[in-house]
């Protein structure tokens, strides 16, 4: 019986620390995306040159992609940042971050040496430099965590749908 | 039944109503904030692909090609050899300027020599490096100036050998000015050339076109058509690039 009451006491207090959790996933993420799309918003071209580095599609389909990612990531950024329709929008950041890993081990395993273009106008590597790619897909699937939390837990602090809602039980 | 049985019944079917309310409530608030989501990020989206062809439409407009150039109006072409050699640099670039000074001076040889025929590609990729003053393409901008003058080799040089640091706000373009007259180009022509950015939405061009064709770094040689690097995808040496030219030559 007392084995209960703890369990009882401790699953309690999981139930009250999630919300914390996710919040700071929820705040996390949103400051990875923001950033991410922060650093290529003033140069388009840029962006889109870093995208036809991955030689996945032709340069015209690149500059689209490269010129509407970073609005995506700053939009997605935003929606995380104010916590709109949270489960939705963790699942579209996972989307995105899975889009992303492939796209860098895709160039790994081809052998290209660029940078990734992550968080930065990317390209090929200058002379010297090495291509870090486990890095940052480890990276990639650490944020893809951060998705992971919200889509299971979307409930938050401090976000517009627990305004909407209601701030219990949803 | 009990007077207080009855009162249970009617708060449990209450509360059964207000549970069923509060579901509906989060169904419809799940329903419209997801729709708000979508129009946002499909929003986002036609912002960038407008802002894309906004950027696009006053490249062109603004694009005014320098007399002289080669190769699809890209390039300046430089010797009259039979081997054709293409550069694709920034003038911000330290690497290319390692290659220049490693082997800038054989390539004058080969030129010399009527063995090769040097495209200079003048991109402008490393404009985020110089704070926000775009050095690649105002150096680019004004080389092409020079060119016009006659003076592309020149000029270039001069532009190596004063390259300021990755990072820094690169050289103003009093400076750029000034290096032109240091040999030899004093010009109305080139001075204005470089003050109203005349050749800036040509260097875009320029830019575009090393992208399109699948190249993404600098320095990109090209010797005969073929991409030619170094063990491991590294710049070529000279040895290398010398080796690459004989065999071009046959």
């Amino acid at each position: 019986m007392g084995v209960t009451v703890e369990t009882r006491q401790q699953s309690a207090r999981w139930a009250a620390a999630w919300p914390w959790i996710s919040t700071a996933a929820r705040l996390g993420l949103a400051a990875v995306f923001l950033t991410a799309g922060g650093l290529k918003v003033g140069d388009l071209a840029a962006s889109g040159r870093s995208v036809n580095a991955y030689r996945l599609m032709s340069f015209d389909a690149a500059k689209v992609v490269g010129a509407i990612q970073p609005f995506l990531e700053i939009s997605i950024g935003l929606l995380l940042l104010v916590g709109l329709a949270m489960r939705l929008s963790a699942a579209i950041s996972a989307l995105l971050l899975v889009i992303f890993i492939a796209g860098i081990a895709s160039a790994w395993a081809r052998g290209l040496r660029i940078d990734c273009g992550c968080f930065s106008k990317g390209g090929d590597l200058a002379a010297g430099r090495t291509a870090e790619y486990g890095l940052e897909i480890l990276r990639d699937l650490g944020f893809l965590v951060l998705a992971g939390i919200l889509l299971i837990k979307p409930r938050t602090k401090f976000s517009v749908d627990g305004l909407l809602m209601g701030p219990a039980d949803f | 039944m009990s007077k207080g049985g009855r009162a249970r019944d009617r708060a449990n079917a209450r509360r059964v109503v207000e549970q069923q309310q509060a579901a509906e409530r989060r169904r419809r608030v799940t329903m419209w904030t997801s729709a708000v989501v979508v129009l946002v990020l499909v929003v986002a989206g036609l912002v960038g692909w407008r802002v894309l062809a906004g950027q696009q439409k006053s490249t062109a407009t603004a694009l005014t090609t320098p007399p002289g150039v080669v190769d699809s109006s890209t390039a300046w072409s430089v010797g009259s050899g039979p081997v054709v050699v293409d550069v694709y640099e920034d003038f911000m670039c330290p690497v290319c300027r390692n290659f220049e000074s490693a082997s800038g001076a054989t390539i004058k040889q080969l030129v010399t020599d009527k063995k090769i025929t040097v495209r200079y590609h003048t991109v402008a990729i490393l404009d985020a490096s110089s704070s926000g003053t775009q050095y690649s393409t105002r150096s680019a901008g004004a080389a092409a100036a020079a060119a016009i003058d006659g003076k592309f080799i020149e000029y270039h040089d001069v532009l190596y050998a004063n390259q300021p640091q990755e990072g820094s706000t690169g050289l103003t373009n009093a400076k750029l000015i000034d290096l032109g007259k240091s040999v030899g180009l004093t010009s109305t022509a080139f001075v204005d050339a470089i003050n109203n950015k005349t050749y800036d939405a040509w260097v875009a061009k320029v830019t575009d076109t090393f992208s399109s064709r699948g190249y993404n770094g600098t320095p990109t040689i090209v010797v005969a058509g073929k991409l030619l690097q170094g063990p491991n995808q590294t710049v070529p040496t000279t040895a290398e690039f010398t080796q690459a030219v004989t065999q071009a030559a046959g």
